[in-house]
């Protein structure tokens, strides 16, 4: 006894199939076997020719259906509920549906005799085309519609076609849709499956997988077949139910949204958030062949939410309701006050007490009051300042290096020199504070560790090349990252401990989940990538279309970056693969903030955005008058956010 | 009483069954299912008795044995307990105190592999596979382990070729891009490591499909460095990482019923008995293409991390892995455990079991 078996690549039987009509074999006295049309599951379909058309070559389908059961009880119940089905199936007549002749059993086998259709099923047609002219499958999806929607009008019961895909549509010579193997010989696959098997079908609706059977199951499978047709990925070797992670409008240009609504529509998990009947969905694609374009949005609204499928990706120009909402929200939005320097604002701002701070490329760290933007002292160096300011609450200084080679500590309060550092050139890393110390690298291509109370150097540590990187300290290491492509952790004492090459310059600053002892960072190189905080190994890395120099962000499971490709990433921490992503319109430089489950951002096209930062979802934007490039500072309910366009903003955060 | 020994001891413990050996006699099998779920798996006597073969491999040569041993250098010599805490001992990775006996704490992971073939089949389709490199010295080179299950399908012994070659092509794969550059130094120019392992599935399901062509198999692991779990996964067969008093199920099966567990179409009752519940739709030797879990986690110091074929979790839930494992004294013993308790629930797959323990 096999014990597990392997899933049939294709077309052949779980069971093997004694093969039992040879050619020329006259079966019933009547149909002469002239070959073998294809081999399913349950038997073998002949191509036959009728004998008593003795003037007129009538080719017949000769369908054989094994009855694999020793009790003869069942097998005669099998065989009744056939007949019974194949009994209706003789009395209907569509141009779809083939013509039944013949019934009969024979030798412990079933035979019915129909309609043979010459042409080819749309899966041996997705084999031979590369591109099918999506105006065709959607005539062909408008006659499938048609003929279900005359097998679901039966009376007393309507007929569920209940094996809708690819295989089973047949077009004919004159290009018309002909449905094939109905759904009778179902009745005889009631077999437990006992040993493992691979693949699945693909095509079926969930509520079939509970034996629940209707109409609706077999629009779920005409929207899986439409969907295989349009993006021509087979939904055999995918993940069950994942349509709505291959997304349509990717794999085909040429779906129109409209087109792409109904078939997501018809996809829809729950039966009820699908069509209500066939008549509606070939309403829905008639219309889109006559080119009337508002039911996408017909369909936005109505389709239901609570599944993921029910929610697929609005596509262009079929905005749902929500969207309007943000629309309208983000014109409400208000900054408190903004404060102009003199220059671009490039770094973030920080707070302390009653004060906002920032740096300027004006040379100066501007200190405005929190609640008006009202100036209260500002500190001139020699250089722009591009590193941003941050806060040593124990000693009440503000950090800050310069591009004058200086690092300064300001008291925060009156803005004048606590103590002052000097490099030997430009620095724009911005500092870290930890066990007491300062971290910063320069461009002097050394990372400094001074102690932040009087500034005096502890160490520094000779990296070799620039570093611009802001270094992330745990209890053990300093990482940072440098212009040679190095991520470097150097121990607390400053000594090396290990260096992960990437291969170009690392601006991106590292972030440590310290629970996990999993570094992040983003590399000009394109990459983001995972590093074993302790040993340096990398883990996973994902690639962006463009140079990192954003710093990445955690939220709860989720590593979040921008890219200068223009897109917002958020990568699952622990696999590095794709969660959501969120396009704006220029590369992304700064890094993001979470707050309360919301995501703030600024772009160099001008934006910042505030997204949901579970989903990516838009909640609303607000437009400066420059680049931005620094990540957003939140303190109580004020957002900070300096743009090039000199302007320190205070935006309220509003429910 | 090899077995009975065994237990006690809690070092060794692999039973390893092979195709070659005898089937179990078909009577012992409901004899086991009667008595042990009245044993609860303490009364080893009796259990010896029911499944005799446990004892078969006494001679085979117990890998696990060797390997687990590879700790840190225990000192020999008597020592001045005052005096301990001043000794600069080579390696220590955490403080000492005054008392000896901590001087033999386990400072690498050590762990057991166990394979049944249960008590209906007839051949061993499961394959497991394990490598572990533990060094000290100035260079620190990490801790090194690969872990391997696979669960294979197909008729004519293909499931069992199908396992066995996948689990020697990624181990011979990992060892040589990813273990091989980690000992000579030369990793820091090596790319991801969960890229490294997604090559090595990809490369072992091109030679399942070109050796072993009507053959699938599952395929569940991870390559340890460094005390960081880096996870690849492809069907039903399970990693869980247990913690504390947590245990965690690390993987998703690629199961037709878990998918629709997933997405609330199915209840995992309905699941356990539905008629499909075997269908995979993603393992190995499916088609040319492959997609790979990939996952890495830190495993927390004294966590285990458990990697099993159905044949123990679709018999032992969640709860009683946990604490089968937690009561016991080595992963030897709780591999035992497992197996046992698989076998007294039927045994109606074969059972195969990799268990590691962190170090404190």
């Amino acid at each position: 006894m096999p014990e597990t078996q392997k899933f049939p690549t294709r077309a052949t039987a779980d069971t093997p199939q004694e093969s039992s009509l040879q050619p020329n074999f006259v079966l019933h006295d009547r149909y002469r076997i002239t070959g073998v049309i294809g081999v399913g599951g349950m038997g073998t379909v002949y191509q036959a020719r009728d004998l008593h058309f003795t003037d007129v070559k009538k080719l017949v389908a000769v369908k054989e259906m094994h009855t694999n059961t020793p009790d003869p009880t069942v097998r005669s119940s099998m065989v009744k509920t056939f007949q019974r089905e194949a009994n209706i199936l003789a009395t209907l007549s569509h141009p779809a549906i083939p013509k039944i002749f013949d019934f009969f059993d024979l030798n412990d086998r079933v035979y019915i005799v129909m309609e043979f259709i010459n042409g080819s099923d749309l899966e041996l047609i997705l084999q031979k085309t590369k591109d099918l002219p999506v105006e065709k499958i959607v005539d062909w999806a408008i006659e499938i519609c048609d003929a279900l929607s005359y097998l679901h009008s039966q009376e007393p019961q309507p007929i569920i076609f209940r094996d809708m895909k690819p295989s089973n549509v047949m077009i004919d010579t004159l290009g018309k849709v002909r449905l094939i193997d109905f759904g009778i010989a179902k009745s005889f696959d009631s077999r437990v499956r006992q040993h493992t098997m691979i693949g699945t079908e693909g095509y079926s609706a969930p509520e079939q997988y509970r034996g629940e059977i209707s109409p609706q199951s077999d629009i779920f499978s005409l929207g899986a077949t439409l969907h295989h047709l349009l993006t021509r990925k087979d939904p055999r070797i995918e993940a069950p139910f994942s349509f709505h992670e291959r997304r349509i409008g990717d794999l085909n240009p040429n779906a129109p949204p409209a087109l792409i609504a109904i078939v997501n529509k018809a996809l829809a998990l729950n039966q009820s958030d699908r069509y209500p009947s066939c008549a509606a969905m070939k309403a829905d694609l008639e219309a889109l062949r006559s080119g009337r374009s508002q039911i996408a949005l017909n369909i936005g609204m109505a389709g239901g939410a609570g599944t993921p499928l029910s929610q697929p990706p609005m596509p262009n120009g079929s905005i749902g309701t929500s969207a309007f909402e943000h629309i309208s929200a983000s014109a409400s939005i208000q900054p408190r006050w903004k404060f102009k320097t003199e220059d671009e604002i490039r770094c973030s701002a920080a707070a302390f007490k009653d004060l906002a701070l920032v740096g300027s490329y004006d040379t100066n760290v501007w200190a405005v009051k929190l609640d008006t933007g009202e100036l209260v002292w500002k500190f001139p160096t020699r250089g722009g300042i591009a590193s941003s300011p941050i806060i040593d609450e124990t000693n009440r200084n503000v950090l800050f290096g310069s591009e004058d080679f200086h690092f300064y500590a300001l008291d925060v309060a009156k803005g004048r020199v606590s103590w002052t550092f000097s490099t030997k050139d430009r620095i724009r890393s911005t500092a870290r504070l930890a066990h007491d110390h300062v971290f910063f690298g320069s461009d002097d291509g050394r990372l400094y560790a001074l102690n932040a109370l009087n500034g005096r150097p502890i160490w520094s540590f000779d990296v070799g090349t620039p570093v611009r990187s802001r270094p992330f300290v745990t209890n053990e290491l300093v990482i940072v990252g440098a212009d040679s492509g190095e991520v470097i952790a150097v121990s607390l004492s400053g000594n090396r401990k290990w260096s992960y090459r990437t291969k170009r310059s690392v601006i991106s600053s590292p972030i440590v989940d310290m629970n996990e002892g999993v570094c992040y960072i983003g590399s000009s190189d394109n990459f983001i990538y995972c590093l074993d905080a302790n040993t340096g190994f990398n883990s996973w890395r994902f690639r962006t279309n463009g140079p990192i120099i954003a710093s990445p962000t955690l939220y709860k499971s989720l590593v979040i970056i921008g890219s200068t490709d223009g897109n917002l990433y958020a990568l699952n921490a622990q696999s590095g693969r794709e969660k959501w992503k969120f396009k704006s319109e220029k590369p992304i430089v700064a890094a993001s903030i979470v707050h309360r489950e919301l995501l703030y951002f600024g772009s160099t096209d001008q934006t910042l955005y505030c997204l949901d930062a579970e989903s990516g979802k838009e909640l609303w934007r607000f437009k400066t008058g420059g680049a931005i490039t620094a990540m957003p500072y939140i303190i109580g309910d004020l957002l900070l956010i300096g743009s090039m366009d000199h302007h320190l903003y205070a935006l309220p955060l509003v429910n | 009483m090899n077995f009975l020994r065994r237990l006690v001891g809690g070092q060794s413990g692999n039973i390893t069954h092979t195709s070659q050996e005898k089937p179990e006699p078909d009577e012992s099998a409901p004899a086991g299912i009667s008595t042990g779920s009245q044993s609860s798996g303490i009364e080893i006597s009796k259990s010896t008795e029911l499944l005799p073969n446990l004892d078969q491999e006494e001679n085979a040569p117990d890998e696990s044995e060797t390997l687990e041993l590879s700790g840190e250098p225990i000192v020999t010599k008597p020592l001045d307990p005052d005096s301990i805490a001043d000794l600069n001992l080579d390696g220590a990775t955490r403080e000492l105190t005054t008392d000896i006996e901590t001087l033999q704490t386990q400072s690498h992971l050590i762990y057991s592999v166990a394979s049944h073939i249960g008590a209906v089949r007839s051949n061993n389709q499961d394959a497991a596979y394990t490598f572990f490199s533990a060094a000290r010295s100035v260079d620190d080179i990490p801790d090194f382990g690969l872990f391997l299950v696979a669960d294979g399908m197909g008729g004519h012994h293909d499931g069992e070729k199908a396992a066995a070659l996948v689990t020697r092509s990624v181990s011979s794969y990992v060892i040589k891009h990813i273990f091989l550059p980690m000992i000579s130094g030369d990793s820091a120019n090596q790319g991801a490591i969960s890229e490294s392992l997604i090559k090595a599935v990809e490369k072992a399901n091109a030679d399942l499909n070109s050796k072993v062509p009507d053959g699938g198999t599952t395929l569940s692991g991870c390559v340890v460095i460094a005390g960081m779990a880096h996870i690849a996964h492809v069907g039903d067969s399970r990693i869980y990482l247990i913690h504390r008093n947590h245990i965690e199920q690390m993987t998703r099966d690629h199961s037709l019923v878990q998918r629709l567990i997933e997405l609330d179409q199915l209840t995992p009752e309905e699941a356990k008995e539905h008629p499909q519940h075997n269908v995979l739709y993603r393992a190995l030797g499916q088609s040319e293409a492959v997609e790979v879990d990939t996952l890495t986690r830190r495993l927390p110091p004294s966590s285990r991390l458990l990697i099993c074929s159905d044949g123990l979790w679709n018999l032992v839930p969640d709860q009683e892995l946990l604490e089968t494992v937690r009561q016991s004294k080595s992963p030897a013993e709780a591999c035992d455990r497992l197996i046992r308790l698989a076998l007294q629930r039927g045994g109606q797959d074969n059972i195969t079991v990799v268990l590691l323990q962190m170090p404190d």
